[in-house]
C-alpha cells in the first residue's frame, strides 16, 4: 500500500521539526526555552555535584569511624580510606576483636551542596578567628576596591590610547609594536618589582591589575575602533566630516558598543589577575580569606568564597549589560543572547550595508 | 518587392532610431546645453599596480554634466562605475586626469558632492532626524535651525513621523529615503548615487524611482545616477552614459528620447523601447556575458528536458 500524502507528511514532518526547534543552526530559541536552558546550565553541574555528594556508592572513598570497636588504629571521628578500614576490620575479626563501625564519606575537600549553601550565609556572620583578621565582607570589599582602582587607572589611559591607535595609523604604528611585546610579559612576573617600588600594601596589587589589563586593553580597543564600518566613515566624509568631528561623530559612536563589550571582557580578565595581585606583598582580600579557611580546613567556606567571586563577577556583568542596553538604544542586542547575558556584539558590517564595498577598497584593515 | 507582413516583423525592427527626438525633447536638450557645466571629467584615468601587473580600470574618461541634469551611468559589472563615482566623490584618487566641480579641482571628499550608496550607510546610533541633521550641524547651524531644516527634508521624503525612529526600525526603501534626505540637506551641487535602489525589491524600487523624480523636480540639484537596470536609466535620466569594460571607457553618451514628464506607461512607448534596445545592444555586445556557458553536463533524472 502506498502512503497517502497526509501520512507521509505526518511521518516526515512532525518529529524532526521538534528537534530542529531546539537545535536550529544559529537560530534563536523562544524565550521560555532560553530561560529553561539558562537554568539548566546551572542545575546540571549542581545535579552532578549532588549525585556525587549524596549517593554513597558513587564515590565516597573514605570511611568515617563512628565507633572504633577494638581496633587500635582507629578512634571515633577519623576518616580513613575504605581499603584500610576493611583490612583493619578483617584483621580484627580474625583475632576475634570487635570490629569498628563507620559510614562512607567524601573527602573533606568536597563538601556537599548544602554545606556550601549554609556556608554562604554563615561565612558572613562568622567573626574572624583572630582579632586582626578581616570579616568576609571586608575581604570582598578589599578585593573589589583593588579591582576598581586597577581597572579604572588602566581604562583612563588605555581607552583614549586605544581609540587613537584605532583611528590614526600614526598612533597605531607608534604604540603597537611595544604594546604587543609587553603584553606577552606575564603580569605576575612584575610582582617582585612592584613590591620593591610600591611597597607591600595595596599599591603593588593595583599595579599588577593595571599591568595585566592595560596592554591588552589598548590593543583590543584599537582593533575594535579599526573595525568601524568604513562605509559609515566614507558617508560621513561625503557629508563634510573630517578631523575631530569625524572622530567624535562617527568613529567613536561607531565603535562605542564594541568598546563597551571589550571593557566587559577585560573586566573579567582583571578578576583573574586579582588572585595573583592579592598574594603580592601582604596577602589580602578574598584570596586571603580563602587561604585562611583552607588552612582551617573549612572547605565549605572556601567554596562559598570562590562562588562569591563568580556571583559578583556575573552580577557586575549583568548590571553592565543592562546599562549597555539602555545606553545604546539603537542596538538590538540582548534578544540575541547566546549566553546568560550576551555580550553585545557590534552588529557586523553587513548588517548595515547590503552591497558591500569590495574588501580591497576598505584600506588594509590590520588583523 | 512586397512590404513585409507587419505581423511577422520583430517589434524591434518597427522601433524608431533611438536618436530620433520629438520636437519638445530636442528643445529640452537645447536648453540643457545652454546651462552651465557643473561637473567636468577630463581624461580621468585609474589603474592599479605597476608594470606587467598594471590593470587599467578607467581609461581616460571625459564628459560633462550640466546644471540640474539627470545623468545615468550604465555598464557591465566591473566596468568601473563605482570607481568613477568614488573618484568624483573624492573617496578614491585618480591616477590621471581631473575632476572639476564648478571649475574647481576636486581633492578629497566634501559636502558639495552628496553621496547615496547602495548599502544604506545611515548612522545606526542616530535617529532618522539625527542622521539628516548630521551635515547641517557640521556646517555650524544652530540646533534649532538644523532641527527645523531636518524636518523640512524629512517632509520632502515623506518620513516626518519617523523622525525619532532608529534606522534599524525602517524598511530598506525608507532607509534609502533618509539617506537621500541626509545628502540633500547639505544642499550639494551634485547628488551622486551608486545603485541606490539595487537592494530593494521590484515594487519598492519602482516607488523609489518615482519619489526620486519628484524630489529632483522640487529641488535644484544635479544627479549622477549609477545603475545596472536599463529601464531605470531610461525612465529617470536626461542622458545615459554607457560604459564598456576592460578597460572601463565611455562607449556612448546617449540623449534620452523619452519626453518628460515621465510616467510608467511610457515603458512601452516607442522612444523608450528604442532607447532600451540600444542600451541592451551596447552592453551585451560589450560584456558578452550571456555567451558564457557553464561547463555543465546534463544530469537528467526525469524524461522531460527543460528546454
Ligand atoms: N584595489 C584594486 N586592485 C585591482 N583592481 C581593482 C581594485 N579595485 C577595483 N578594481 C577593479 O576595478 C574594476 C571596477 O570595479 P567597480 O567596482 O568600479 O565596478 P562596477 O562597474 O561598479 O561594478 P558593479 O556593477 O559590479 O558594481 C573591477 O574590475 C575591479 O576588479
Ligand atoms: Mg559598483
Amino acid at each position: 500500500m502506498r502512503l497517502g500524502v497526509t501520512d507521509r507528511m505526518s511521518v516526515s514532518g512532525n518529529k524532526p521539526a521538534a528537534t530542529r526547534d531546539w537545535l536550529g543552526l544559529k537560530k534563536e530559541l523562544p524565550r521560555r526555552r532560553r530561560y529553561l536552558l539558562t537554568l539548566s546550565s546551572f542545575l546540571l553541574p549542581l545535579a552532578l555535584w549532588s549525585l556525587v555528594s549524596y549517593v554513597p556508592w558513587l564515590w565516597h572513598p573514605l570511611v568515617r569511624v563512628t565507633s572504633p570497636g577494638e581496633v587500635e588504629a582507629f578512634s571515633t571521628g577519623v576518616e580513613v580510606p575504605r581499603a584500610d578500614f576493611e583490612r583493619e576490620n578483617r584483621d580484627a575479626l580474625a583475632q576475634h576483636f570487635e570490629p569498628a563501625q563507620g559510614f562512607r564519606v567524601n573527602p573533606p575537600y568536597l563538601p556537599p551542596p548544602h554545606a556550601v549553601g549554609r556556608a554562604f550565609f554563615s561565612a558572613f556572620r562568622t567573626p574572624p578567628r583572630l582579632p586582626d583578621e578581616p570579616w568576609l565582607y571586608q575581604s570582598l570589599g578589599h578585593s573589589i576596591r583593588t579591582i576598581f582602582w586597577g581597572f579604572l587607572l588602566s581604562s583612563l589611559i588605555g581607552v583614549p590610547l586605544g581609540v587613537l591607535g584605532g583611528a590614526y595609523r600614526f598612533f597605531a604604528r607608534l604604540q603597537e609594536p611595544f604594546l604587543e611585546f609587553f603584553r606577552y610579559l606575564p603580569a605576575p612576573a612584575f610582582a617582585a618589582l612592584c613590591v620593591a617600588v610600591l611597597g607591600i600594601y595595596d599599591a603593588p596589587k593595583i599595579a599588577i591589575i593595571f599591568i595585566g589589563t592595560f596592554f591588552q586593553q589598548v590593543l583590543v580597543i584599537s582593533n575594535t575602533v579599526r573595525r568601524v564600518d568604513p562605509a559609515l566613515v566614507e558617508a560621513a566624509q561625503t557629508l563634510g566630516a573630517r578631523g575631530w568631528p569625524l572622530l567624535r561623530g562617527v568613529i567613536i559612536p561607531g565603535s562605542i558598543t564594541g568598546i563597551y563589550t571589550d571593557m566587559r571582557i577585560l573586566l573579567g580578565w582583571a578578576w583573574t589577575y586579582l588572585i595573583v595581585a592579592e598574594v603580592v606583598g601582604t596577602m589580602s582580600g578574598i584570596t586571603y580569606f580563602i587561604n585562611q579557611q583552607a588552612r582551617y580546613r573549612n572547605f565549605p567556606n572556601v567554596y562559598a568564597a570562590i562562588a562569591m567571586i563568580g556571583i559578583i563577577g556575573l552580577g557586575i556583568d549583568f548590571v553592565l549589560a543592562w546599562i549597555g542596553n539602555r545606553a545604546f538604544p539603537w542596538q538590538r542586542t540582548s534578544r540575541r543572547a547566546g549566553r546568560l547575558l550576551a555580550l553585545s556584539q557590534p552588529a557586523p558590517a553587513s548588517h548595515y550595508r547590503v552591497g558591500a564595498v569590495p574588501m580591497f577598497r576598505r584600506g588594509a584593515v590590520r588583523r | 518587392m512586397s512590404t513585409p507582413d507587419p505581423k511577422t516583423v520583430p517589434i524591434r525592427d518597427l522601433l524608431p532610431d533611438y536618436r530620433e527626438q520629438l520636437p519638445e525633447v530636442a528643445a529640452r536638450f537645447a536648453r540643457i546645453r545652454e546651462r552651465p557645466v557643473i561637473l567636468s571629467i577630463r581624461g580621468l584615468e585609474k589603474s592599479y599596480g605597476h608594470g606587467d601587473a598594471r590593470t587599467v580600470v578607467l581609461d581616460r574618461l571625459s564628459f560633462e554634466v550640466r546644471r540640474r541634469e539627470f545623468l545615468s551611468v550604465v555598464g557591465p559589472s566591473g566596468c568601473g562605475k563605482s570607481t568613477l563615482i568614488r573618484i568624483i566623490a573624492g573617496l578614491d584618487e585618480a591616477t590621471g586626469g581631473e575632476v572639476l566641480l564648478d571649475g574647481q579641482r576636486v581633492e578629497g571628499p566634501g559636502p558639495d558632492r552628496g553621496m547615496v550608496f547602495q548599502g544604506y550607510t545611515l548612522f545606526p546610533w542616530l535617529t532618522v532626524k539625527g542622521n539628516v541633521m548630521f551635515g547641517l550641524k557640521l556646517r555650524g547651524k544652530s540646533k534649532k535651525a538644523a532641527d527645523r531644516e531636518a524636518f523640512q527634508w524629512l517632509d520632502l521624503v515623506n518620513l516626518e513621523e519617523f523622525a525619532d525612529a532608529y534606522p534599524h526600525e525602517l524598511s530598506g526603501g525608507m532607509k534609502q529615503r533618509v539617506a537621500i534626505a541626509r545628502a540633500l540637506a547639505n544642499e550639494p551641487r551634485i547628488l551622486i548615487m551608486d545603485e541606490p535602489f539595487g537592494a530593494l525589491d521590484a515594487q519598492t524600487r519602482a516607488q523609489m524611482q518615482s519619489y526620486l523624480l519628484q524630489i529632483w523636480k522640487s529641488v535644484d540639484v544635479t544627479i549622477l545616477f549609477i545603475t545596472h537596470d536599463l529601464e531605470e536609466a531610461a525612465y529617470l535620466s536626461d542622458r545615459v552614459l554607457v560604459m564598456g569594460a576592460n578597460p572601463g571607457r565611455i562607449v556612448e553618451l546617449i540623449e534620452n528620447p523619452v519626453p518628460r514628464p515621465r510616467r510608467r506607461e511610457q515603458f512601452i512607448s516607442r522612444p523608450f523601447l528604442s532607447l532600451k534596445r540600444r542600451l541592451a545592444e551596447l552592453i551585451h555586445a560589450d560584456g558578452a556575458a550571456e555567451e558564457l556557458k557553464l561547463p555543465l553536463t546534463m544530469r537528467p533524472c526525469a524524461e522531460d528536458s527543460v528546454e
